[in-house]
């Protein structure tokens, strides 16, 4: 196996055993959700993609990562924790008195561009910061990650349609497509395939891939940064709510809970078997 | 009256600083002017089109003014605000990302266009949120400044731009800093209004019928009101009449009276402008602004009853 995949591979089990232990200790946050794209997180961050500094966050030919879907905040601290933007002991006070974050995306936090939780938001401003950089002849990449049921909301294919006019073939759009929403599943609910027909018809590049994938995953980002189109990429990756938990797959109830009791042990023991080989 | 609009005021200064600033960009959700046509043609590079997508216009000025710009997102007055309210509260009053908000054709602008035009709960809707000034412009020489005064703002502002020309009120070096001047001097009975009723004040205040009585005028065009700044020029006065072309509930009105109840001044506000029982029925009234104002009592006439009826019933017990 190639060294950077193993080496992303072990990043994902311990980004995902920090997390799950931080929202079990809080009793708090979207662990599903967060399960889903941590593997984009850790490829973003730690597969040579994503500049960005933890000494300067506000560095400014840093690239942006705006978390559209802001329910996976906590995935994203504990990653931001690992590199260094704040000390560790910060996950032990998710939600808790003194502590600097809770459940959604805020702004304040060292590396977070953006306050988010309310769906369909963060992505207009990608946009925005894209054309911006565009204007400013500023090189960075603006990347983004929705939710796909977040891209139930209006506001996303009114940035998707700018976006593509605008030929802002340095916003990355990152979805992560594990078809799976608060109550039921998204092709249940309103289906939003065939989603890459979507998009295309939109004036994307689109890609799909398994988000699970570190190959596929570093295999569709690395070449955007050569700007080989002028249109603006959409990664759809598909993934599983709750990866690496098995007891928390494929179940809509669980989205925004944290497991507790004999089920979060489960829950750990679980992640601890299925990375056991990394 | 002036013969440019408030919006062409505001736009042809803008377009003068913008081309001495790249960084001044223009949002439009499909929105044209005058004065603008030239800013696009000459500026196309600061000059950005989202069609008709307010909510999109929202995010995109925010994240360009994440970038350094200085961004004006500019719509129909309800679109810009209500529209995007959401997008407004997350990104300018959560996030506090400054940017300007342009709204053109507030309060009853649009007379002929029916409800989804009219713009009288915007004051109300937006002065409940942190990080976000409501500027309401009287005249085209207060519009003009205020390009230049969004341009050094460091929070959100939400420009109200009226639709019809109007009289000037204003000298042009004056200083708006204040966030509301005191236009006509008195002491005893006091009219605080704002935007366009502020012109139906001063004429109240200066006619005929109500010569020898001490009425003065006070134009509040900032929203959050400045407290002690209203409390100085109020000081004294025994009778308050507000005065807007919006809804009650959470007005101009309603601002002005939870000041001076939070600071202990007793006096007796009866606040004039749209009322809220009567519902969206006014917008079906056709023939023009004054005829829907009639419809709510602020018309000319409207508003002369009641100033007769709440200041001369003040003179009239003090006469006892």
């Amino acid at each position: 196996m190639d060294s950077l995949i193993e080496a992303l591979e072990k990043k994902s089990y311990e980004i995902r055993r920090a997390m799950l232990e931080m929202c079990i200790g809080a009793g708090k946050g979207h662990v599903t959700s967060c399960f889903s794209c941590v593997d984009i997180l850790v490829a973003l961050y730690y597969g040579n993609l994503l500049a960005c500094d933890p000494r300067n966050p506000e560095w400014p030919d840093r690239d942006r990562f705006i978390l559209s879907k802001g329910q996976a905040s906590p995935a994203l601290y504990t990653i931001l924790a690992d590199l260094g933007f704040y000390d560790k002991s910060e996950l032990k006070k998710f939600n808790k008195p003194g502590g600097m974050f809770a459940v959604h995306l805020q702004k304040d936090v060292p590396g977070v561009e953006i306050t988010a939780g309310s769906l369909g938001q963060g992505y207009g401003v990608a946009a925005g910061i894209a054309l911006g950089a565009k204007m400013n002849m500023e090189l960075y990449n603006v990347y983004a990650l929705l939710g796909d049921g977040e891209c139930y909301e209006g506001s996303i294919w009114e940035t998707a349609m700018f976006a593509a006019h605008n030929r802002l073939n340095n916003l990355i759009t990152i979805v992560d497509r594990n078809y799976l929403c608060v109550t039921d599943f998204t092709e249940n609910l309103i289906a939003l395939e065939p989603f890459e027909d979507k998009w295309r018809s939109f004036g994307f590049h689109v890609v799909r891939v398994d988000g699970h994938s570190f190959e596929q995953l570093l295999g569709a980002l690395k070449p955007l940064r050569s700007r080989t189109s002028d249109k603006p990429t959409v990664i759809i990756a598909d993934t599983v709510k709750g990866q690496g938990a098995q007891s928390l797959c494929y179940q809509p109830l669980w989205h925004g809970r944290a497991p507790s009791g004999q089920i979060a042990d489960r829950c750990l023991a679980e992640l601890d078997r299925r990375y056991q080989n990394v | 009256m002036s013969d440019v609009t408030q919006r062409d005021a505001f736009f042809q200064r803008l377009y003068e600083l913008a081309r001495r600033d790249v960084n001044i960009v223009i949002v439009a959700a499909d929105m044209s002017a005058p004065a603008l046509d030239k800013f696009r043609r000459n500026l196309p590079a600061q000059f950005v089109n989202v069609g008709i997508a307010e909510q999109n216009a929202i995010l995109i000025a925010s994240g360009l003014a994440l970038t350094g710009k200085k961004v004006f997102a500019y719509a129909i007055a309800p679109f810009i605000t209500l529209r995007c309210l959401e997008q407004i509260r997350v990104e300018n009053a959560i996030m506090n990302i400054p940017i300007t908000i342009v709204g053109m054709g507030t309060g009853l602008s649009y007379d002929s266009d029916g409800p989804t035009h009219h713009l009288i709960e915007d004051i109300a809707v937006l002065r409940v949120f942190p990080n976000i000034e409501i500027d309401s412009m009287t005249d085209s020489v207060m519009a003009e400044a205020y390009a230049d005064i969004s341009c050094n703002r460091k929070r959100t502002n939400y420009i109200r731009l009226d639709k019809d020309l109007c009289p000037t009120v204003y000298d042009a070096d004056f200083d708006f800093s204040q966030g509301m001047a005191k236009l006509r001097e008195g002491t005893d009975n006091i009219i605080i209004s704002t935007g366009p009723m502020t012109h139906v004040a001063n004429e109240i205040a200066n006619s005929p019928q109500f010569e020898g009585m001490d009425i003065g005028v006070v134009d509040v065009f900032e929203i959050p009101i400045k407290e002690s700044v209203l409390l100085e020029m109020i000081d004294g006065a025994k009778r308050i009449i507000t005065l807007e072309e919006h809804f009650l509930p959470g007005g101009l009105g309603s601002a002005v009276c939870e000041i001076l109840n939070d600071n202990e001044v007793p006096i007796f506000v009866k606040r004039l402008g749209l009322d809220v029982n009567a519902g969206y029925k006014h917008c079906y009234k056709y023939g023009g602004r004054e005829l829907i104002r009639a419809g709510h009592g602020i018309d000319r006439r409207g508003i002369e009853q009641a100033v007769t009826a709440h200041f001369c019933a003040q003179t009239q017990r003090v006469t006892i």
